[in-house]
């Protein structure tokens, strides 16, 4: 069984200016171009962006809480497969609640991932951290400041998609109450 | 099962009873299951299948109401239709992947979908005749919906729950605007109104099926209700969509087509007479009034796709 899927991407939202970004899914693209339109499609369609990240899932490092525990040496592997021999800014995402998606902590500077998370614990110790997500900043593509306007602002003129604009509860309020609805409906 | 004791339970899946114990205790703790973390197989198995025919349900599901997309009665309505047909595309979306990341593959799911292997939910095997049947799909149809995914945003594995979390938020959209049609037909002109009730007639039973067979007769309840999958019972659910619905509908002058329907006042539920099971059974089986044009117009949508795919996938190659 031949496997002819196209790349899985991570997809991160901010929701208002200033907040720090979420990841909300992924996205599967045949580059990384398509991965930002495709997650503006799936994951925006309510007015809740300002920006937008894609990440190739290949590119992320994540490691649970659990995970972190047992292992005591720590793994070359991951460092052959990706060398990085000179100090490399790194995004740090981090899982806080049981419920809730990873959400972003900030950057450490490193040279390599696991440098990266070492870097990031320490950083970020104070947060109760239950999975790590790390990843290259090279490694982003972000929808420009730019291209916001086309690319979330439809959204907001849309408010038909809004479950405020039917005034269900107050027409069979009106109903029950007199039978009919009333003239200004 | 779902009582069973756990040792018992590994024997029977072939698994390591202390990894199951644990497994189970987190699922007690309120955590959640997340890619990457250890499952029973079955635990692995259940939600794949869940997921996936979830997914389908969605895809196959914009297929009675994009017919209407071309002949809404306004521009307002025909675009409210093509957000509300766009967000299930989106929820398509999301599903899909929840299941990539319990190992399955897109493309073994589409295949699964095309070939009629895989189900999705039976009401979509239904036509939609009039315009009236898109404002009923809205207010039963979702309103059906809208109960299920509410209970599935607490499911115990973390992509599901938050998908359904993301999918409820915008659901109650679709829900909203299908009531108001509902209503508005209803208090409207004798013509209005008896193609309101005519639609509602058609779509009563097939919604009440959409929450599977009775529990007795639904074999995978015990695990799902065991670890989280589900929290609440194929009639537990179905109990409380007949009660949100059928006063605000008799309120409306709607009549529901079930002449046994009765309020107990003991239970504080409305009973509905029983199902047609025959019915049901059928549909999903493949012999529902329109799961072949549904499958057609999946296997259709997906070659005519084939030339987007293969330049997107050229492009992609000779730039990276």
């Amino acid at each position: 069984m031949s496997d002819t899927q196209w790349s899985r991407f991570m997809v991160f939202q901010q929701a208002g200016e200033g907040e720090p970004l979420m990841h909300n899914g992924t996205v599967h693209a045949p580059d990384i171009e398509m991965a930002l339109l495709n997650a503006r499609d799936v994951f925006v369609r309510r007015p809740d962006a300002t920006e937008i990240w894609v990440v190739s899932a290949e590119a992320i490092y994540s490691r649970t809480r659990e995970e972190l525990a047992k292992t005591i040496a720590r793994s070359a592997k991951h460092d052959e497969a990706i060398p990085k021999p000179k100090l490399e800014d790194y995004y740090v995402f981090g899982k806080l609640s049981e419920q809730g998606q990873a959400s972003q902590l900030g950057e450490v500077e490193a040279s390599s991932t696991d440098a990266a998370l070492e870097a990031a614990m320490e950083k970020y110790k104070d947060r109760q951290v239950l999975r790590w997500y790390i990843f290259p900043v090279s490694a982003v593509l972000k929808s420009k400041p730019g291209e916001a306007a086309p690319m979330f602002a439809p959204a907001r003129d849309k408010t038909y998609k809004d479950q405020a604009e039917y005034p269900v509860v107050t027409m069979m309020r009106q109903i029950r109450a007199t039978g009919h609805l009333e003239e200004d409906k | 099962m779902y009582g069973a004791d756990v040792e018992q339970v590994a024997i029977e899946l072939n698994e390591d009873p202390q990894k199951l114990a644990d497994f189970e205790a987190r699922i007690a703790r309120g955590e959640k299951i997340e890619p990457g973390d250890w499952m029973p197989s079955e635990y692995r198995r259940q939600l794949v299948r869940m997921i996936s025919q979830h997914a389908h349900s969605e895809v196959v599901g914009m297929l009675p109401e994009g017919a209407w997309i071309t002949r809404a009665p306004s521009l307002r309505r025909k675009l409210i239709l093509l957000a509300k047909v766009q967000d299930e595309a989106g929820h398509g979306q999301y599903l899909y992947h929840a299941a990539e990341t319990l190992g399955a593959s897109r493309e073994d799911m589409i295949d699964a979908l095309l070939s009629g292997q895989a189900k999705y939910s039976s009401i979509f095997n239904y036509h939609t005749l009039t315009w009236a049947d898109i404002g009923t799909i809205g207010w039963l149809v979702d309103g059906a919906a809208i109960l299920n995914q509410t209970m599935l945003a607490r499911c115990s594995y973390g992509p599901y729950s938050r998908a359904n979390l993301r999918i409820s938020m915008e659901e109650n959209f679709h829900k909203k605007q299908g009531q108001e049609m509902v209503i508005l037909y209803s208090q409207g002109t004798l013509k209005q109104r008896a193609m309101i009730q005519d639609a509602i007639t058609r779509w009563w039973w097939p919604t009440l099926m959409m929450f599977g067979p009775h529990d007795k007769d639904s074999p995978n309840s015990g695990v799902l209700i065991r670890w989280g999958i589900k929290t609440r019972t194929n009639d537990e659910l179905r109990q409380d969509f007949v009660n949100q619905l059928v006063p605000d509908l008799q309120a409306c002058g709607i009549s529901l087509p079930d002449h046994e329907l009765r309020y107990d006042e003991t239970s504080g539920n409305w009973l509905t007479g029983e199902i047609n099971w025959e019915e049901f059974w059928q549909v999903l089986k493949g012999n529902g009034p329109a799961n072949a044009e549904r499958m057609a117009a999946r296997r259709n949508a997906h070659a005519d796709g084939l030339w987007v795919r293969e330049a997107l996938a050229a492009y992609a190659a000779t730039h990276n």
